[in-house]
C-alpha cells in the first residue's frame, strides 16, 4: 500500500521543486513547542502559585472548565516589567497602588492573552 | 306523633319495646310498623317527663342483655356435657359457637341501631373525651361499670365478660387441634376453616370498640398459646428434618414450610399475628440451627452452588447477623481467588492479564450477588472490601511496591495506542478498567503513569482516536472529581488548539503569500500541565532549514497571543526526511536531531564526529545516542569500533534498504522502563508530602487548634480520594510544619497543634 502512497508524494514533491539532486529533504517537520508567560518568575509573588496556573484563589472556586482557565485567570505585566496574576495584583493595588516586588508606582504595561 | 316530651309509664313503653328487641337479637323478623314504633319508644323514654327515663332503660337493657347470653352459655354447657367424650362433638362446639356468636354479633348491630338516640344523646355525652382515653388508663373495671357504653359496645362487652370468659379456654384448645390438623393433612373443609377464622376474630371484634388495647384479649387468650403451640410444632419439624435431610434439602424445606405458614397465617389469624408466627418459625426452624446450616457454607460458595446460596441468603437474611457469616466466607473466597488470580503472572502482557483476570473475578462475583443476594449491599460492600485488599497488596515477595496502579494505567494506555479492536469495544474496556481503578489506593500514582503515557501519546501521534482520549479522561474525572483530571485535560485540550493553530498558521502564510520549505505540525504545549521533567540545559543549535519555519511561525504566535513565550522541545520533535540516494531514495522518519546531523552531509561526504558535535552544540550524552542510532542503520559509516571525537564518519552511498519508508527510533527510548517506574514513585511520594502539607495547613486554618488524633482522622478523610497516606509520613509532614513555623505545639498539652497565622 504505503509504496503506492511514496510514488505519489515523490512526484508532487518532484513537481514543487526542481531540484532532484539535492541529498536530503525536509518533508515533514512535527515539532513541538512549550508555551509559558515571558516573566522574570515563575511564581506569582502575591499568591505564591505559579503563573501558568490559575491563582490560588480561582483554584480554590475551582473552575469546572479547565479551558477557561488563560480567559479567567490571565497574567499582568507592569512598567516595572514584574507580573502577578491579574487577579492578585486587582487586589493588591486596592490597598496600595505599587509593585509588591520594587515600590514603584504601579500601572499595567500588558495583560496576556 | 309529638316529639315533645310527655309523661309516660315506663313499664308499658319498655315491655313493647322489648319485645322487638328480642326479635331483633334472634333475627326473627320485625314489622316494620313495630320497628318503626320502636324508634319512637326509646326517644319518648328517653325523653321522658317530668325525669328521663333513659338511665333505667340502660339498666333494663343490660339486664336483658344479660339473660340472653346466660341462656345461650346455659345451652352450651347443657351441650357440653351431653357431648362430653365424643371428638366430633368438640369439633361441633367450634360451628355452635360461630353461628351463635355469628347471630348475637348481627343482631347486636342492628339494636344499636335502634338505640341510636339513646347512643347519641345520652350515652355519647357523658363518654370521656379522645384524649382521655388515649393517654389516661381509663379501662379499668371500675370505671367500666360506672360508666355507660354505647349498647352495641355494651351487648359485645357482655358476650366477652359471659360468654368467653368461661368458654374460652376451652374453644382456643379445639382452634389449636384444628390448626395442627390443618399442618399435618391439611384436611379442614372450606367450612372448618371460615368457622376457625371467625371464632378467632370474635375474640378481636368483642373489643374492637376500643381506641386502646382492642387486641387484649386476643393476645392474652389466644395467640400467646398459639405461638407456643406453634414452636412446639416447628421444633419437632425441625429435628426431624434433621436427622435424614442434607443442609440443600432442609433449606428448601424449610422455605416451603415457612410459605406454607405464611399461607396460614393470613387463613386464620388477626394480621397483627403474621409476623409474629413468621419471626417463631425463623428462631426455631433457622436460628436454633444456624450452625448446621453455616456447616457447608464455605463448600457452596467454592463450588457455585447458586440455588442453594440463593435459599441460604433467602433464609438467614431476616435472622440477626444471620449473614455475618456467610458474608465472611464469601470475602475470604473472593480475595483468595482474586490473589490467585493475578499471581505469577509473567511475560510482556502483564497489564493485561491483571486488569482482565481481576475483571474476571469481580465480575463472576458481582453476578453471583445480582443472582443470587439479590444485590444486598452487604455483599456488594464485602466484594469491594476483597477486591481492594486484592488489589492493593503488596506483591509476595515484599519488596516491591503495589504495582496495580501502574499495570492499570498500562492497560489503558495499551487499549488507548495500539489496539485492533473497535471504538466501540475500546471503550468497554475502558470503562471497566475504571472499574479496577476505583479499588486502587493509590490513585495519584496512576494519575502520574497515566500523564505521562497520555503525554506520549499525544506528542508522538500514537492515540487511536482522540474521542476516546476525551472519554477516557472524563471517565477519570467522573470517578474522581476535577482536581484529578485538571492536569489530564489541559494536554487534551492543548492538542486541539495546536490543530487549530497549525490551520491559522497556514491561512496567515497564504494570505501573505508565503510558503514554508517544509510540511510543518506544531504543537503547542502549556508549561505546567505536561509531565515533561526539566527541559534545561539541552543545548542544541538549530540547523538553518529549521529556522525560517521556526521563525515563521513564532513571529506569528506572537500576534495571535500577547505576554507568551516560546521554547522548543527539539528532543521531543520528528519528522520526515527524503533521503536520495544514488539507487533509490527513501523516506525515513527520525528525530531532529538524527535529520540535523544527516543533513550536515548534504555538502561533504565525510566528518570527524567532533566536528560534528560542536557544529550542532548536542551534549554529549544526546550525541553518542543519536548518533549511535544512524550507525547501526548503516546510514553513516565509522571508521572505529566506538563513537570517538576522532572518529570519521562518512555518509553510506551504497545505503540499501527493503522499505524505502521506514522509521529510525532506536534512541526514543531515553530510560529504561525500571528507571522510569522508579522516577515516577518518588515523584509521587515528593507529590504526596506537598499535598499533605497543603492539607494540614488547610485544616488547621480553619480549626485553629485541634489534637493530633482528630487531625490525623481528617487527613485521612480528606486524602482518601487520592491515595492512603502512611501514619508515618502525615507525622513527617507535621513535624516539617512545626519546623516552617505554620504550626506549632500547644503549650499545654503535647498532643495538640495550633494555627500560627
Amino acid at each position: 500500500m504505503h509504496f503506492l502512497g511514496m510514488d505519489d508524494e515523490d512526484k508532487s514533491s518532484d513537481n514543487e521543486q526542481s531540484k532532484p539532486d539535492k541529498m536530503f529533504t525536509l518533508k515533514r517537520w512535527n515539532s513541538v513547542a512549550m508555551w509559558s508567560w515571558d516573566c522574570s518568575t515563575d511564581t506569582c509573588a502575591i499568591c505564591r502559585v505559579q503563573v501558568m496556573d490559575a491563582c490560588l484563589r480561582c483554584q480554590a472556586e475551582s473552575k469546572k472548565d479547565a479551558t477557561n482557565k488563560d480567559v479567567t485567570c490571565v497574567v499582568c505585566w507592569g512598567e516595572c516589567n514584574h507580573s502577578f496574576h491579574h487577579c492578585c495584583i486587582s487586589l493588591w493595588v486596592k490597598q496600595s497602588n505599587r509593585c509588591p516586588l520594587c515600590q514603584q508606582e504601579w500601572s499595567i504595561q500588558r495583560l496576556s492573552s | 306523633m309529638s316529639l315533645r316530651p310527655q309523661r309516660i309509664v315506663f313499664d308499658d313503653v319498655w315491655g313493647c319495646l322489648r319485645q322487638t328487641v328480642e326479635k331483633v337479637l334472634k333475627l326473627n323478623s320485625v314489622r316494620r310498623d313495630d320497628w318503626n314504633s320502636s324508634f319512637t319508644d326509646v326517644y319518648s323514654i328517653c325523653v321522658a317527663f317530668p325525669d328521663p327515663l333513659a338511665d333505667r332503660l340502660y339498666s333494663e337493657t343490660k339486664l336483658f342483655l344479660e339473660n340472653h347470653v346466660k341462656s345461650q352459655l346455659d345451652e352450651f354447657n347443657c351441650y357440653m356435657n351431653d357431648m362430653n367424650d365424643s371428638e366430633s362433638g368438640e369439633n361441633q362446639l367450634l360451628h355452635k359457637y360461630y353461628s351463635a356468636w355469628k347471630n348475637y354479633s348481627q343482631g347486636l348491630e342492628y339494636l344499636n341501631y335502634l338505640y341510636l338516640y339513646l347512643n347519641q344523646q345520652h350515652i355519647k355525652k357523658q363518654k370521656v373525651s379522645e384524649a382521655e382515653i388515649l393517654y389516661g388508663n381509663g379501662t379499668t373495671p371500675l370505671t367500666i361499670s360506672q360508666e355507660q357504653m354505647e349498647i352495641g359496645e355494651l351487648g359485645l362487652d357482655i358476650w366477652r365478660l359471659l360468654m368467653i370468659q368461661n368458654l374460652g379456654d376451652i374453644l382456643v384448645k379445639q382452634i389449636l387441634q384444628g390448626i395442627e390438623r390443618d399442618r399435618v393433612d391439611n384436611c379442614l373443609t372450606s367450612k372448618d376453616i371460615a368457622t376457625i377464622h371467625g371464632v378467632i376474630h370474635s375474640f378481636v371484634m368483642v373489643q374492637d370498640y376500643k381506641k386502646k388495647g382492642n387486641l387484649q384479649l386476643y393476645e392474652s387468650l389466644f395467640e400467646g398459646k398459639m405461638l407456643e403451640a406453634s414452636g412446639n410444632y416447628f421444633t419437632s419439624q425441625a429435628s426431624k428434618l434433621l436427622q435424614n435431610c442434607s443442609v440443600s434439602q432442609y433449606m428448601q424445606e424449610v422455605i416451603r414450610i415457612l410459605e406454607e405458614e405464611n399461607v396460614r397465617a393470613h387463613k386464620f389469624f388477626h394480621i397483627s399475628s403474621i409476623q409474629k408466627l413468621k419471626k417463631e418459625c425463623e428462631d426455631r426452624m433457622i436460628t436454633d440451627h444456624k450452625n448446621f446450616l453455616y456447616s457447608e457454607c464455605k463448600e457452596m460458595v467454592s463450588n457455585d452452588k447458586r440455588d442453594d446460596l440463593r435459599n441460604l441468603y433467602v433464609l438467614l437474611k431476616p435472622i440477626v447477623d444471620g449473614l455475618k457469616e456467610l458474608i465472611q466466607i464469601l470475602l475470604e473466597q473472593i480475595k483468595n481467588e482474586g490473589a490467585e488470580s493475578i499471581m505469577n503472572l509473567k511475560g510482556e502482557n502483564i497489564h493485561i492479564q491483571f486488569v482482565e483476570n481481576m475483571l474476571q473475578v469481580h465480575q463472576k462475583y458481582e453476578n453471583l450477588i445480582v443472582e443470587t443476594f439479590k444485590n444486598d449491599p452487604l455483599f456488594l460492600s464485602a466484594l469491594d472490601k476483597a477486591c481492594a485488599s486484592v488489589i492493593n497488596s503488596k506483591l509476595s515477595d515484599g519488596k516491591t511496591t503495589c504495582r496495580s496502579a501502574e499495570l492499570v494505567a498500562k492497560y489503558c494506555d495499551n487499549l488507548l495506542k495500539k489496539s485492533k479492536s473497535t471504538e466501540c469495544e475500546i471503550e468497554t474496556k475502558l470503562s471497566k478498567s475504571i472499574t479496577i481503578f476505583k479499588y486502587i489506593e493509590d490513585k495519584d500514582v496512576y494519575q502520574k503513569f497515566y500523564s505521562r503515557m497520555l503525554a506520549k501519546r499525544l506528542i508522538h501521534d500514537q492515540s487511536v482516536n482522540m474521542e476516546l482520549e476525551e472519554v477516557m479522561i472524563n471517565k477519570l474525572k467522573q470517578a474522581c472529581g476535577y482536581e484529578f483530571t485538571n492536569k489530564l485535560h489541559r494536554m487534551y485540550t492543548d492538542i486541539g488548539i495546536s490543530m487549530d493553530l497549525n490551520n491559522k498558521f497556514n491561512q496567515h502564510l497564504k494570505n501573505v503569500n508565503d510558503e514554508l520549505s517544509i510540511n510543518l505540525a506544531i504543537k503547542v504545549l502549556q508549561a505546567g500541565a505536561w509531565p515533561l521533567g526539566p527541559q534545561t540545559n539541552i543545548t542544541f543549535a538549530v540547523p538553518q532549514e529549521f529556522e525560517q519555519p521556526i521563525r515563521k511561525f513564532e513571529a506569528f504566535y506572537n500576534t495571535s497571543f500577547s505576554g507568551r513565550k516560546l521554547s522548543w522541545l527539539h528532543h521531543l520533535c520528528a519528522g520526515e526526511l527524503k533521503v536520495s540516494l544514488a539507487k533509490k531514495s527513501y523516506l525515513i522518519t527520525m528525530q531532529t536531531y538524527q535529520m540535523a546531523m544527516l543533513l550536515l552531509f548534504e555538502n561533504c561526504d565525510t566528518m570527524i564526529c567532533k566536528e560534528v558535535r560542536e557544529v550542532l552544540q548536542l551534549n554529549n550524552d544526546n550525541f553518542q545516542k543519536h548518533l549511535q542510532s544512524l550507525v547501526d542503520q548503516k546510514l553513516l559509516l565509522i571508521d572505529t569500533e566506538k563513537i570517538e571525537d576522532s572518529s570519521v564518519l562518512s555518509l553510506n552511498l551504497e545505503f540499501t534498504n527493503k522499505r524505502t519508508k521506514f522509521k529510525i527510533t532506536a534512541s526514543m527510548q531515553k530510560e529504561s522502563p525500571q528507571q522510569e517506574i522508579e522516577q515516577t514513585i518518588t515523584q509521587v511520594d515528593e507529590d504526596r508530602k506537598l499535598y499533605l502539607q497543603a492539607a494540614i495547613v488547610r485544616i488547621m486554618k480553619a480549626r485553629k487548634v485541634l489534637k493530633h488524633n482528630a487531625l490525623i482522622q481528617e487527613i485521612l478523610s480528606q486524602s482518601k480520594v487520592c491515595f492512603a497516606p502512611s501514619i508515618p509520613m502525615i507525622k513527617k509532614c507535621i513535624e516539617s510544619l512545626i519546623d516552617k513555623q505554620y504550626i506549632e505545639r500547644t503549650a499545654n498539652s503535647s498532643d495538640e497543634y495550633s494555627y500560627v497565622a
